[in-house]
């Protein structure tokens, strides 16, 4: 089943994440006008109230003042080097945010979360198994030749291939065949209803390349001597292993709105948090995402650009990795969760930019739900207030009292740290004996993908992304036998709500059954949800124009970023 | 070892001449190295195939594939081939000039190993340059003013150099020279030669500070020991002039050590370069190792190990050879146990 994507791991530090997005869809063609009017609580000029102050508070910003003009170049950091730029093995953060610029796939997610038409105009869903899609035309890779629906046929069908192994596989466990069924046409059939299918075509998973060019590159496809030959605003330009990636200005791109206003886009890897801080200071690089939030007051004081917070799907959770240990009994998870002093991690980890959990996924993620749905399903979910006292009583009833705990930390950055202290001390009020194992940034990213890594750990820390606009793909991780439902946690009224989300084809089913699993998820606390927290971006003083949101994983944000005036 | 490989280097020399010997010699150190190459290889390789964890959850990366897409990844990547099988396909391999794939890069290793190469030959470089001009330097100037306030001076920094870790070098130096004063570029190899010299200066001195302080404190001693020697007091006492003393009969003798500590410290450097490649956003092998071990990527790893192993038998073999020329003393004592 599912295994959901793997996602995350830390955060921004470091490398180490990724997280999958997603959209949500209602199911036909017309859907996606409506959607772009439920737009979520969190939008531009929302004022967030600092938790654990009343005075600060951060604001998200839908959109950065517009570019004055073209720029012939800019320079952005990753914090880490992609190991690939293949579609196919793009999980992560820094692939993501450059390939969003290059490649482009059948749908597009905007920096509202919506989600609106890319390189096919329409889609229809005629019966619940099938999906059809009508190929846009006139559009170019690259390499100047003309996409047809073959390379989407070509393109998509690799996340079946299992030579391939693409990260992707998950989004089409349940197709059954893709074919091209007219001149600019391609029909997706499944094996079953998927309610989430559709969504992940807006992703990495909907990514059309020419199928020419896969055939010619090979296995060498995506690497740094070959690159890749998509149809966005930017084409590939060089890749210095080790060292930056270049992009280039594409001028016969299809879509006049987002032309690149910059010549050449320049990636630096730079690993190291400070390091990273300290370009932006000094203006060597023009900006990046993902800041590290120990640096948030540095640089909002700083004259060197402007930080910027946007929308998010990210939720930090300390996640449940061994049932079998004293977290086994669901009392004792709900003890230690009250127990943490989420207030106070969000003061002194993510620099107050951040907001208390209600539950596994931002709230976000569930725009395209009508409001009065989602807050209705908030509402019945039972909630975890700071409460030493009561979470010691309730655990001593469990009866673990002096039982060890292991938590693993990561020194490399200073959130991780943070977060961790203050759930031992937690796990230390309600009478466990918590151990931090502190293990290197390499190997704490090992934990996401590998068991042998996980083990003798009870509990890890992650900041976990959904990959479209859809509370079932965090939710559907967590179903039995997924791959990242690390603790082998297991309810069949959980994985039966799951599969009835999956299946249902009305919006409103879809959520109801949604709703069900979260309630099952949030009394029973497979992982702890901490907090939720915005998309931070920096902007140096030459650059403006980005429209900051997770969707800069898919969206092509670098192509509106141009000269400030 | 060295001993005996430069006592057979003499014992050639005299019965075949000094190419002969030369030749033999050299011969003999490739077939050494080799074969500790060979050692080498095969320990790395079954440590990482015993090592826990298993390549193929990296590359499945996250999502829960099917047996059967399990068993093609395995069949693809040779896997399931049993471990003596596998050694030998990749030395096959490797004797021909392939030193195989990354599977974490999709690219041949020797591509991968080229594109990282050059930052780290000219880091290690730059470093090894400092010490032995900087290092030597202080630790003669040291010695030959000893027990005055320049003695101290260099006491003093050799004593904080030693103390001060490589990152914590590489800190300082960003911050103050790189952010705050803005004399030196704080990220990148940079292109073109005076711009790559630019930005390797600060990472260079982060690097070596600590070796330049061993070899400061090596060299001090050294000449000391020779300064006190029986012969310098006599040449002294004889009138001849000081620096010539110190040139010929000092510096010379003391030079031994000094090489020998130096051709360590250096070959060993190759691998320490990590830590400083992260802080000023350099890319080179030593984070490339660091990458390739946690992520599994057995190519990458048996290609850099197999890389340092070779620098350092190259190193330590240069400095073996050279060790009769500028000691004549290890070249009589050969000659004379015959």
């Amino acid at each position: 089943m599912p295994a959901a994507c793997p996602s995350p791991v830390r955060r921004p530090d470091r490398r180490s994440a990724r997280r999958p997005v997603r959209r949500t869809l209602t199911a036909a063609v017309a859907a996606a006008a409506a959607l772009a009017l439920t737009t979520l609580s969190a939008c531009s000029g929302t004022a967030h109230p600092k938790a654990g102050t009343a005075d600060a508070a951060y604001r998200l910003t839908a959109k950065t003042p517009a570019a004055a003009g073209p720029v012939n170049s800019f320079t952005w950091s990753l914090f880490a080097e992609p190991t690939s730029i293949d579609y196919a093995y793009s999980f992560d953060y820094p692939p993501n945010q450059i390939l969003a610029n290059v490649c482009e796939s059948l749908l597009r997610w905007n920096p509202d979360l919506t989600t609106s038409p890319g390189l096919a105009t329409s889609y229809t869903h005629p019966t619940p198994t099938s999906w059809v899609y009508q190929i846009r035309s006139g559009v170019r890779f690259h390499d100047g030749t003309t996409l047809t629906a073959d390379d989407v046929v070509a393109s998509l069908r690799r996340n079946l291939d299992p030579e391939v192994a693409s990260n992707w596989a998950y989004p089409f466990r349940n197709v059954k065949s893709i074919d091209r069924t007219g001149p600019s046409q391609v029909t997706v059939s499944l094996k079953s209803p998927d309610s989430t299918f559709n969504k992940y075509l807006a992703a990495s998973p909907g990514t059309v390349e020419s199928a020419a060019t896969l055939k010619k590159d090979g296995k060498d496809y995506g690497n740094p001597a070959k690159g890749v030959n998509c149809t966005g605003p930017f084409s590939f330009g060089s890749w210095t292993s080790g060292q930056s990636l270049v992009l280039k200005r594409f001028d016969g791109y299809w879509d006049a709105k987002l032309k690149a206003k910059a010549g050449e886009v320049k990636f630096v890897f730079l690993s190291d948090p400070t390091t990273r801080v300290n370009a932006f200071q000094t203006g060597e690089v023009d900006g990046g995402w993902m800041v590290p939030p120990h640096a948030y007051a540095q640089l909002k004081a700083s004259q060197a650009g402007t930080l910027y917070f946007g929308r998010n799907t990210t939720v930090a959770s300390e996640i449940v990795n061994n049932l079998k240990g004293p977290l086994g009994d669901a009392r004792v998870r709900q003890a230690l969760l009250m127990a943490i002093d989420r207030k106070g991690i969000v003061k002194a980890g993510a620099g107050g930019v951040a907001d208390v959990a209600d539950s596994l996924v931002s709230s976000n993620t569930w725009s395209g739900t009508p409001d009065s749905t989602v807050k209705g399903l908030l509402k019945a979910l039972p909630s975890y207030p700071y409460d030493p006292v009561k979470a010691k009583a309730l655990a001593a009833r469990a009866g673990v009292t002096g039982q060890k705990v292991v938590i693993a930390s990561s020194p490399l950055d200073s959130q991780t740290t943070i977060i961790t202290q203050a759930v031992a001390q937690a796990a230390k009020a309600i009478g466990l004996n918590p151990q931090i194992d502190t293990i290197s940034a390499d190997k704490y990213t090992a934990l996401f993908t590998d068991a042998a890594a996980r083990k003798g750990i009870d509990l890890f820390l992650t900041f976990w992304y959904t990959s479209i606009t859809d509370p079932l793909d965090m939710y559907g991780s967590l179903q039995t036998g997924a791959f990242s439902n690390y603790g082998n946690w297991s309810n069949p009224q959980f994985d039966a709500a799951i599969d009835a989300a999956t299946v249902a084809q009305d919006p409103a089913a879809v959520a109801a059954a949604t709703g069900k699993a979260q309630q099952t998820a949030m009394e029973q606390l497979p992982w702890l949800p901490l907090y939720t927290e915005p998309v931070s971006v920096f902007l140096g003083k030459r650059i403006t124009g980005v429209q900051p949101s997770i969707a800069y994983l898919y969206y092509p944000w670098a192509a509106e970023i141009g000269a400030r005036g | 070892m060295t001993a005996a490989l430069a006592t057979t280097a003499v014992d050639g020399a005299r019965r075949a001449g000094r190419f002969g010997a030369l030749a033999v010699s050299v011969l003999r150190r490739l077939l050494t190295m080799a074969v500790t190459l060979l050692v080498t290889s095969f320990v790395v390789f079954s440590s990482l195939y015993l090592a826990p964890g298993d390549p193929v959850s990296f590359l499945v990366r996250g999502r829960s594939p099917s047996p059967q897409e399990i068993a093609a990844i395995r069949e693809q990547y040779g896997f399931n081939d049993p471990f003596p099988e596998r050694y030998w396909h990749w030395l096959q391999g490797v004797l021909q000039g392939d030193l195989g794939r990354s599977y974490l890069f999709h690219q041949s290793v020797d591509q991968v190993l080229w594109s990282r190469l050059p930052a780290s030959m000219l880091l290690v470089g730059t470093a090894a340059l400092m010490i032995a001009v900087v290092g030597v330097g202080a630790g003669i100037v040291g010695a030959l003013r000893r027990g005055t306030r320049t003695d101290t001076a260099v006491l003093l920094m050799v004593t904080v150099g030693a103390a001060v870790p490589s990152f914590v070098a590489a800190i300082m130096l960003r911050s103050v020279l790189g952010v705050r004063l803005g004399w030196f570029p704080t990220i990148g190899n940079g292109t073109g030669l005076l711009d790559r010299m630019h930005h390797v200066v600060l990472p260079a001195i982060a690097l070596s500070v600590t070796f330049m302080a061993l070899v400061t404190r090596v060299t001090r001693s050294a000449m000391l020991d020779e300064l006190r020697r029986e012969h310098v007091e006599v040449a002294l006492s004889r009138g001849m002039s000081k620096s010539s003393v110190v040139r010929r009969h000092v510096l010379r003798n003391a030079l031994g050590p000094i090489v020998t500590v130096s051709g360590l410290l250096v070959s060993g450097m190759l691998v320490s370069t990590a830590i400083v490649e992260t802080a000023f956003g350099m890319s080179g092998v030593g984070s490339l190792l660091v990458q390739a071990v946690n992520e599994m990527d057995f190519q990458v790893v048996q290609a850099i190990v197999l890389l340092v192993v070779a620098a350092f038998v190259v190193v330590n073999t240069l400095v073996d050879l050279v060790y009769p020329l500028i000691d004549p003393r290890v070249a009589a004592a050969a000659g004379s146990a015959r």
